[in-house]
């Protein structure tokens, strides 16, 4: 069903489901330490690292509650994976999602973050119709928050010693958007339609 | 893991596990609607109530993740049951709990609901047995929340539609303190 609308296109990115040839591209981000700081799953070694890619691999479509779409984020001029989306269908009742994603540190601060999350956002509300969308971060992970931010999400929570990360205390921030909140992107963008979500 | 001893005195109240004998008490505000309003629960009828009673008799402990005290608020002057407290352990490792309560509306406004708070936090925070305590409510349940502001717990969350509550979308505040900061606060 959803494969019709992957790839998702943008100005320089190309958002595609994750190869087998993709392997080097994930190594080359995956175990930076830097990025690891602030992600929840590590990949310790080259196992998790093709454990992680085999996974990824089959996330291609968001068919019932619980499920992940991942996408190679790629470079439409060289055709080199930078980073990664996930969207995981989090309830479909009340039709919520969470996205998350890792840019590699060496491609920061050109935008191509936000020019992936808004054509992801633009698929989950009006492909997968999608009412909510959430992402957490680390109260220290800064560079996250001003990018959820200036997507346009709203700051809902600051949790402050709510768990243990990593074995330190951990600080969690909540962004939010919600379907009518959403600012579509302003290029034309045809999507099929499923059924209602939410 | 938490095993007080009961009853647990403040000022004015007893706090203590539930018992079969607390029927009538408790069916007087689970039964009423304005109760039930914010609560996942409707409105309890008397069998539902005893069903709830004979489960919370049980609650008097905590031993592992998802485990909760529940236990009655009583004015110790006249033996008047006027609500329930419960602190809830989320998790061990983290140290993490959460409180709530539930208070007959005729008794709100007098102070007893901060005075039971207040023995609950100073349960939970006793001994380090929790880092930081936790509260959540409907952003509409001002008393609610008024309440968790009094106690000196800081807002932490405000989720919209973040869920489906009795049929519209849920809007909820998640308080929170730590166990430095109970300590530490003016008295």
């Amino acid at each position: 069903m959803a494969s019709s609308i992957l790839p998702l296109e943008t100005e320089r990115l190309t958002l595609r489901a994750f190869q087998r040839s993709d392997l080097e591209a994930l190594r080359s981000y995956h175990l930076d330490p830097s990025v690891q700081r602030y992600t929840e799953v590590n990949c310790k070694d080259e196992t998790d690292l093709a454990a992680a890619l085999t996974a990824m691999r089959k996330q291609v479509s968001l068919n019932r509650p619980g499920d992940t779409l991942s996408l190679a984020i790629a470079l439409n001029n060289t055709g080199e994976v930078i980073g990664q989306v996930c969207l995981r269908w989090a309830d479909a009742t009340a039709g919520q999602a969470e996205v998350r994603f890792i840019l590699n540190p060496e491609f920061v601060g050109h935008g191509y973050a936000s020019e992936a999350l808004g054509s992801v956002f633009d698929m989950a509300f009006d492909h997968y119709r999608i009412h909510r969308i959430f992402a957490r971060c680390d109260g220290r992970n800064d560079r996250s928050a001003r990018l959820l931010q200036r997507l346009g999400m709203r700051l809902e929570a600051h949790y402050r010693e709510h768990a243990l990360f990593q074995g330190e205390w951990d600080e969690e921030l909540h962004f939010a958007v919600l379907d009518r909140e959403w600012r579509r992107s302003t290029k034309v963008r045809l999507f099929g339609r499923t059924s209602r979500v939410a | 893991m938490l095993e007080p001893t009961y009853p647990l005195l403040t000022d004015r109240l007893v706090l203590r596990p539930f018992t079969r004998a607390d029927l009538d008490p408790v069916y007087a505000y689970r039964g009423r609607p304005d109760v039930a309003e914010y609560l996942f629960d409707g409105p309890l009828n008397r069998e539902q109530c005893a069903d709830a009673i004979h489960n919370r008799t049980a609650q008097t402990h905590l031993e592992r993740d998802g485990d909760r005290i529940v236990l009655a608020a009583v004015i110790a002057s006249e033996n008047t049951l006027i609500g329930e407290m419960s602190l809830i352990c989320k998790s061990q490792a983290s140290q993490q709990a959460e409180i709530g309560w539930i208070l007959h509306p005729e008794y709100q406004g007098k102070g007893y609901g901060f005075e039971a708070a207040a023995a609950l936090l100073d349960l939970a925070f006793a001994n380090e047995h929790f880092h930081r305590v936790m509260a959540r409510c409907d952003t509409r349940n001002i008393s609610s929340f008024k309440l968790m502001e009094r106690l000196g717990m800081r807002r932490e969350a405000h989720f919209q539609q973040h869920e489906i509550f009795k049929g519209g979308w849920a809007e909820e505040y998640v308080y929170a303190i730590l166990g430095a900061e109970w300590r530490g606060r003016p008295r």
